[in-house]
């Protein structure tokens, strides 16, 4: 046998692989097929979330802020428990970002609420003395795109299964349904609201793209 | 120099030397047999440019001390391994509550100046970005804390009503009494049921007691809420009213803050914090 791994040395480069790589292979690959499962309790995003996701995403605010709470004392006890691989299972692409110039939010809507989002975008100096994070006014004109995000979530549950419309998961329906269910939690959150020009865009169903940031950052939890 | 009195120095030095003389009488040893050594034995007949090879059988010892240490290490690899007996969250986890543990008994009975000084660090790490640094509310975008917890405050909560924070009698009606029996209400609540300190209006708190059979209903004779059902004023005024507060969450006229139940904070924190927040409004 060695004689033959000594002629073969793909073989052999295989055979000296899984020796030096062996504590590696059984610790790491049963628990990495396990944890990347989704965790009991995670659920797909709403089409209003997913449109928040694609605003988060289309303003890299993943380039300022991480979604990942690493093991520390230090970071729980600040952003909550740390986060586990099987709750970024319906999350595509993860945003858990490399970098922190923001802190970390992916447990945010434990302790951010909708007023304080909406007074912390418009102006994040407002209520952070010497934020540097910038000014999204503009989120509050602009309306968001039910579209592409009903598309996306469509995508992924013909083809990834995505498990919407199962029991105890999020609807989604028709276009038509799920327009109607997102036009509806939007509404809890623009109650929560004070701009005046939002709420009235929203009475004449138009939904900005703040509402459906705000609903994505209230769903991280 | 009395470097030879150190045990260590002394033992450092008898092995130097014994490891020179060994050297010395090996080596020379070796070299000596190098120079007269005529090599004999068996050729094993296998040839390497030129190069051959005696048959030279392992000893006995050594080739079962070797298949001992592949047959352990088979059975390492497929059995002995610590296979899913280790994991690096139980181990952060252990770590974790160990240290709170420490954490808690460290701080079982702290001092006012303790609870101070980390109440104010608590404070400007976890409710600053909505309270303002200094507790003002920031332009009303949430409670302004230096007026709240106050006299004047139970005045204003009996006129204007409260809700928001989920006790099971839902809310507080606004306007139960009028602005004076509101006052000697809070004169009451606050020198005779809760106790801590002497009312703007002590001559009110007689009047205050009998009116106080309006609030008992929902809050309890005793001031302790009905078993839950209600804001315990007995606590008004002091660290623990907050911490229910903290426990509750409230979603008001205001705006929304949310429970601080993610064990984002402990429970002496949550004092602490009180008992900073209490000490902000300036009366
Ligand atoms: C230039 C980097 C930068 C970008 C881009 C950025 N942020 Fe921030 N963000 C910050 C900084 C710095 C803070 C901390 C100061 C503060 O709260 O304003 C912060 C704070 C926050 C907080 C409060 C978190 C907490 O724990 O208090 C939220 C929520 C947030 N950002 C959301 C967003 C969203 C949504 C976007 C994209 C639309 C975004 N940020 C883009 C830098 C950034
Ligand atoms: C119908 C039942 C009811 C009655 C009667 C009542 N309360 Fe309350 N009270 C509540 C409830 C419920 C809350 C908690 C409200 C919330 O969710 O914020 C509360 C809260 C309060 C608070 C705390 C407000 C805060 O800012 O946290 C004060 C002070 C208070 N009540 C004083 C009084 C006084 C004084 C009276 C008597 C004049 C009274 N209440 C009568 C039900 C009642
Ligand atoms: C997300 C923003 C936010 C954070 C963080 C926050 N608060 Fe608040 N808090 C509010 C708002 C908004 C209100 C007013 C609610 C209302 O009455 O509408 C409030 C009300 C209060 C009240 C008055 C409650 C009552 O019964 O009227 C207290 C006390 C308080 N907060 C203490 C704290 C403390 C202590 C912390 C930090 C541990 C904290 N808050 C963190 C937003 C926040």
């Amino acid at each position: 046998m060695f004689h033959w791994l000594e002629k073969n040395p793909f073989f052999f480069a295989v055979g000296v692989f899984v020796v030096i790589a062996y504590a590696g292979i059984v610790t790491v690959v049963p628990d990495f097929m396990e944890s990347a499962r989704p965790l009991k309790g995670v659920k797909p995003y709403t089409t209003l979330q997913l449109a928040g996701r694609q605003i988060y995403i289309e303003n890299d605010c993943n380039a300022c802020h991480s979604q990942l709470i690493r093991p520390f004392k230090s970071e729980t006890d600040r952003y909550g428990k740390y986060s586990l691989s099987g709750e970024y299972a319906y999350d595509r692409p993860f945003l858990w970002g490399s970098r922190r110039i923001g802190p970390d939010l992916h447990r945010v809507g434990n302790y951010r609420t909708t007023d304080w989002n909406e007074n912390h975008m418009l102006d994040p100096e407002s209520v952070v003395p010497g934020s540097i994070m910038p000014k999204y006014g503009f989120m509050f004109d602009k309306s968001m795109d039910f579209d592409t995000a009903y598309a996306e979530a469509y995508t992924v549950k013909k083809v990834f299964n995505v498990p919407y419309d199962k029991p105890g998961m999020p609807k989604l329906g028709t276009y038509e349904e799920a327009k109607k269910a997102a036009i509806k939690e939007a509404g809890a959150i623009v109650a929560d609201m004070k701009d005046q020009a939002v709420k009235d865009a929203y009475k004449k169903g138009d939904i900005k793209e703040i509402v459906a940031i705000i609903a994505y950052l209230n769903s991280l939890k | 120099m009395n470097w030879l009195n150190d045990n260590v120095n002394l033992l450092t030095l008898i092995g130097a030397a014994a490891i020179v003389i060994l050297t010395v009488v090996i080596v020379g040893k070796y070299i000596k047999q190098m120079k007269t050594d005529k090599s004999t034995g068996e050729l094993s007949g296998n040839k390497w440019d030129g190069i051959e090879e005696y048959k030279n059988p392992l000893p006995m010892g050594w080739s079962l001390a070797f298949i001992g240490v592949i047959v352990w290490g088979l059975w390492y690899w497929l059995a002995g391994y610590p296979l899913g007996t280790f994991s690096q969250l139980g181990q952060y986890n252990e770590e974790v509550s160990n240290y709170t543990k420490r954490f808690e008994s460290k701080w079982a009975n702290p001092d006012k100046d303790t609870l101070m000084g980390m109440g104010e660090g608590v404070f400007l790490v976890k409710c600053a970005p909505c309270h303002g640094i200094t507790g003002d509310g920031m332009n009303g975008k949430a409670r302004d804390l230096t007026t709240w917890g106050t006299e004047d405050h139970i005045v204003d909560v009996v006129l204007k009503g409260s809700s928001g924070q989920g006790y099971p009698l839902g809310q507080m009606p606004a306007g139960m009494l009028d602005k004076a029996s509101a006052t000697a209400v809070a004169a009451y609540i606050v020198q005779d049921l809760a106790k801590t300190g002497k009312s703007k209006h002590p001559e009110l708190v007689e009047q205050g007691k009998a009116l106080y059979a309006t609030c008992g209903a929902c809050h309890g004779n005793d001031g302790k809420g009905n078993g839950g059902s209600a804001p315990a004023l007995a606590d008004y005024g002091k660290a623990q009213f907050i911490v229910d507060v903290l426990n509750h969450g409230k979603k008001g006229s205001i705006g929304n803050m949310l429970k601080f139940n993610d064990g984002r904070l402990t429970d002496i924190q949550k004092t602490a914090v009180g008992t900073y927040v209490n000490s902000l409004n300036k009366e």
